[in-house]
């Protein structure tokens, strides 16, 4: 039997799981262990679709998810799942392919995964005062997208803040100055573009 | 992601298919009291000898106002090919034959045939006319990707 609709939201561990598959077939892969909680759940047996509520997690070896409201379509026929909208303060937590903690918030993110003609499209948008932050900077911006196939971060109106670490520098040593430009998980541009 | 599009919305089918049964069969149930029954279902024909869903419950008791108390309530449904698909739990609900909905303020468990997603929760409202299934607490879903262990 196919899977349950809930398992949708698994999608969103996918957002920062990376690749943990064995494509060699050499090492024993451990199965993966998803929870998802909520106060309350709807699940439109009719329409697709599955509504958690209240208090929602969402716990990965490699990602958490809070928020208020999690909605998840799932297409009929065993399709990919393709649309998951968290709502109301939502926080990510998540582990980039660099294997670098980042903590996004915002109030509201939507993934959106398609595929046409052979080529996949997958991204996070944050909007709502989004903010992805790691250990070297902060981005602001809004929307922020994250176009996962592509491994590219954009942001409209983007401001970033980069920190330094400047023990070296008290130290009185002669070290050269960290890399100031790490942000996860790509490129840092400019769009004018809204995104949908 | 690769995992995701092979757990699908399928579930949301099987589900229905779950729930149309329970009410049918709860139906066919309510003209008398039942204990450890059990009712089998077939696929539609040319597959007629397949079994579709066993529903069986440890008692069926009619209540007055067109209300059926069941305990013990398992479903279990099955493919094409005779693999199971779904198993709903509950130890108890009340069916309103009159209104189409079952709750409970107990818990549920749905789980697929093979596993690896269950979803858990205390108190339940499923209604049938729109197919809306409520778990009202505590909705817990543990979904396992991956190889299997054994």
């Amino acid at each position: 039997m196919k899977r349950f609709i809930l398992v949708a939201a698994i999608a969103w561990f996918n957002l920062a799981a990376g690749a943990q598959t064995n494509t060699t077939g050499t090492l024993p892969v451990s199965p993966r262990l998803t929870l998802i909680s909520s106060d309350q759940g709807d699940f439109d047996l009719a329409g697709h679709e599955a509504i958690y509520r209240g208090h929602v997690r969402v716990d990965d070896p490699q990602m958490k998810l809070t928020c208020e409201q999690l909605i998840a379509d799932v297409p009929q026929g065993g399709g990919h799942v393709n649309h998951i909208v968290a709502e109301t303060n939502v926080v990510i937590d998540f582990i980039d392919n660099k294997g670098q903690t980042n903590h996004a918030t915002g109030d509201k993110a939507v993934y959106v995964y398609s595929e046409q003609g052979g080529v996949t499209n997958e991204t996070v948008t944050l909007t709502g005062n989004p903010q992805m932050e790691n250990a070297q900077s902060t981005l602001t911006g809004d929307p922020i997208v994250w176009d996962r196939q592509n491994n590219h971060l954009s942001a409209t109106n983007q401001k970033m803040i980069l920190r330094q670490n400047l023990s070296g520098l008290a130290a009185g040593t002669n070290a050269p100055p960290p890399e100031k430009t790490n942000l996860p998980p790509g490129p840092v541009e400019n769009t004018d573009t809204n995104v949908k | 992601m690769k995992v995701a599009a092979n757990i699908g919305p399928v579930l949301l089918v099987a589900a229905v298919t779950v729930l149309s049964v329970v009410a049918l069969d709860l139906r066919a149930q309510q003209t008398g009291h039942a204990t450890d029954f059990t009712t089998t279902e077939y696929w539609e024909p040319p597959h007629q000898q397949k079994i579709k869903s066993v529903l069986s419950g440890a008692e069926a008791q009619p209540q007055p106002g067109g209300l059926l108390i069941i305990k013990e309530l398992q479903l279990r449904t099955f493919a094409l090919d005779g693999k199971p698909e779904m198993i709903v739990t509950a130890p108890e609900c009340i069916y309103d034959t009159l209104a189409g909905t079952a709750n409970s303020a107990g818990p549920l468990q749905l789980q697929t045939g093979d596993g690896k997603y269950r979803v858990s929760g205390e108190g339940f409202l499923w209604r049938q006319t729109n197919q809306l299934l409520t778990i009202s607490n505590q909705v817990r879903t543990v979904a396992q990707y991956g190889p299997n262990k054994h």
